[in-house]
């Protein structure tokens, strides 16, 4: 594994971890302050958001080891150039597909300025959105820095492997 | 323009795009083909706006109670448990992989985590006692099945939200189905046992049972503390699954004291993962589903079917042939996705009640995770076996039918699955 690998690996784990332990902590805050009276305003919509950047960060953790549900069958059986072409094209199709996503998400960043979250009026709506070419970009670079041994593997993702799928 | 979206998507996935992508593009490719690249900005919305639906919150936190438990050592406390009580029947071990996976389907929900977290004692402890590989894998991957038929259950929880139906009414729909599997389970395996003569675990002696109730009793807490809060109303599936963190924690950190740092580390980047893999589909589904219901596709495909029979038996058969087929090729989360949000409005159509046909469909998809070629527990059991994944899918063929019998069952006996939703809530 590259130096680089490592490291971008290390950072979103790191992130992924912070984002999980911080869901996991807005609701159990947001169910006890509701059993004692006093319900929080901003937990539905702030647990809503931090699932959505789990979802986008971790989703580029997950594009670095191959992990997204795939059905490899078909590219699992070709052989030589064949086997290789085919896998290209995926790689390109997926890739091309969180550039036009994150110029999606850029454009959204321009239409939201100006504007706060409903239930958090310090909290600008483009910062919740931002996932988006964020999650968007990450997923591009983590899609490329394990193109090489997914090539060598002769497949891409599988998503069966243990622990990877509910 | 519509017939054209299927063969892309055929294409793109027989390429190993990944399912959550592959949805991505077809929904981008039809946006761009009725509004032009100006409307393009709204897939970044709605990428958004669909990993942000409240009630999948419970999908991260039942999926880290369930990786803290496996870390925590409330499988090996409810494997002695299981043990003391059902050991002495012949075949005492595959028992004890049923009965704790019925246990252990209350606190986690995943089929997979329970049998990476069961498969990993048990199957071992049966090569050890003279049990076949294959035998070893296959009881325990069809009993990890219920995981996701006894509450609290992952797709269950997808299939509300893709459905509307009450994740609640479905939790409790799955009781008496997931428990009947597991004693019909049971009673194959007691035959199998018997004809292969396999050994029993020494005789019952109610001083062991105390004991292991004793050293067990926190981990079966556990469910009646999650289950009852949500059954009882005090708290909804989502809060539930908050709880079920906290208690985790507190079992596995505080009283059992086996929860170290670097396992609770684990443990979270497991959740991210897998909920990760989960909610980027559900994200890709709100896209295509977006233009899906504004060229009312659904409702289309509901009409000709109905043209064709209204009889509800004749449609939950089709629906039953067509869910069996797709499990064989995909995983629950993205058959449910892909599937749900196509055949409702027939179902609305039929007259079919969502939840009793929501139950339906874990079902089926619970029997897809025994059928090759695409079986992410079967994979994960013979993993952990070291056994051949076609040899044990013979061997698993009786406890498949089980699972075929109960599916029968559910569905042409409402009653059985939907009695005590009608007791308790209606």
């Amino acid at each position: 594994m590259t130096r680089a690998r490592r490291i971008f690996r290390g950072v979103l784990e790191a992130v992924v971890i912070a984002l999980v332990a911080a869901l996991a902590v807005v609701v159990v805050l947001g169910v006890g302050f509701r059993k004692a009276g006093a319900a929080l305003v901003w937990y539905d919509e702030a647990a809503s958001i931090l699932l959505a950047w789990v979802t986008y960060y971790g989703a580029a953790l997950v594009a670095l080891a191959r992990g997204h549900i795939a059905v490899p069958v078909l590219v699992e059986r070709l052989r030589g150039r064949v086997r290789t072409v085919v896998l290209l094209a995926g790689e390109a199709a997926v890739i091309g597909f969180f550039l036009v996503l994150a110029w999606a998400g850029l454009r959204v960043q321009g239409a939201l300025a100006g504007t706060t979250l409903v239930s958090m009026p310090a909290v600008p709506a483009a910062l919740a959105q931002s996932v988006i070419p964020i999650g968007a970009v990450l997923f591009v670079a983590a899609q490329l820095m394990s193109l090489p041994e997914a090539l060598r593997a002769g497949s891409g993702d599988s998503g069966a492997r243990e622990g990877s799928v509910p | 323009m519509t017939i054209l979206l299927v063969p892309l998507l055929l294409v793109l996935v027989l390429v190993n795009v990944p399912i959550a992508v592959a949805l991505g593009i077809v929904a981008v490719v039809a946006i761009v083909a009725t509004g032009g690249v100006a409307a393009l900005p709204n897939a970044g919305l709605l990428m958004f706006s669909g990993a942000t639906r409240f009630p999948l919150i419970a999908i991260p936190l039942f999926i880290l109670a369930g990786a803290i438990m496996n870390r925590a050592g409330i499988s090996r406390r409810l494997v002695a448990f299981a043990s003391a009580v059902v050991g002495f029947i012949r075949g005492g071990l595959s028992m004890v992989s049923i009965s704790a996976s019925m246990f252990f389907a209350e606190i986690s929900g995943s089929a997979v985590a329970d049998v990476a977290a069961l498969g990993s004692i048990l199957i071992p402890a049966m090569r050890r006692r003279g049990y076949s590989r294959e035998f070893a894998a296959a009881v325990t991957s069809s009993s990890a099945t219920l995981a996701v038929i006894i509450p609290p259950s992952i797709p269950m929880i997808l299939y509300g939200v893709m459905s509307g139906a009450s994740v609640v009414e479905l939790f409790v729909a799955g009781i008496l189905p997931g428990v009947a599997g597991g004693l019909l389970m049971m009673f194959v395996a007691y035959l199998w046992a018997r004809r292969t003569g396999l050994p029993v675990e020494g005789a019952f002696r109610l001083g062991r049972v105390w004991r292991t109730l004793r050293e067990a009793g926190w981990s079966l807490l556990l469910p009646v503390v999650i289950l009852g809060g949500i059954f009882g109303g005090w708290v909804t599936a989502t809060e539930g699954a908050g709880l079920a963190v906290v208690a985790a924690l507190l079992v596995g950190g505080v009283v059992y004291r086996e929860l170290s740092l670097a396992k609770l580390r684990e443990a979270v980047l497991e959740c991210g993962r897998q909920t990760a893999v989960v909610m980027l589909l559900v994200a890709a589904s709100a896209l295509l589903g977006d233009f899906l219901t504004e060229v009312r596709v659904p409702q289309r495909i509901a009409a000709s079917i109905m043209q064709v029979t209204e009889s509800k038996l004749a449609i939950l058969a089709l629906l039953n042939l067509f869910l069996l087929a797709t499990g064989l090729f995909l995983h629950s989360a993205a058959a449910i996705i892909l599937v749900v949000p196509v055949v409702m409005p027939l179902i609305e159509a039929a007259g079919i009640d969502p939840v009793h046909f929501g139950l339906i469909v874990t079902l089926n998809l619970g029997i897809g995770q025994q059928t090759p070629p695409v079986a992410s527990v079967l994979v994960t059991a013979c993993s952990v076996a070291r056994a051949d994944i076609w040899r044990v899918t013979r061997a698993n063929l009786w406890f498949i039918a089980v699972l075929l019998a109960i599916l029968g069952v559910v569905t042409y006996v409402p009653g059985f699955s939907m009695a005590l939703v009608e007791w308790l809530y209606r």
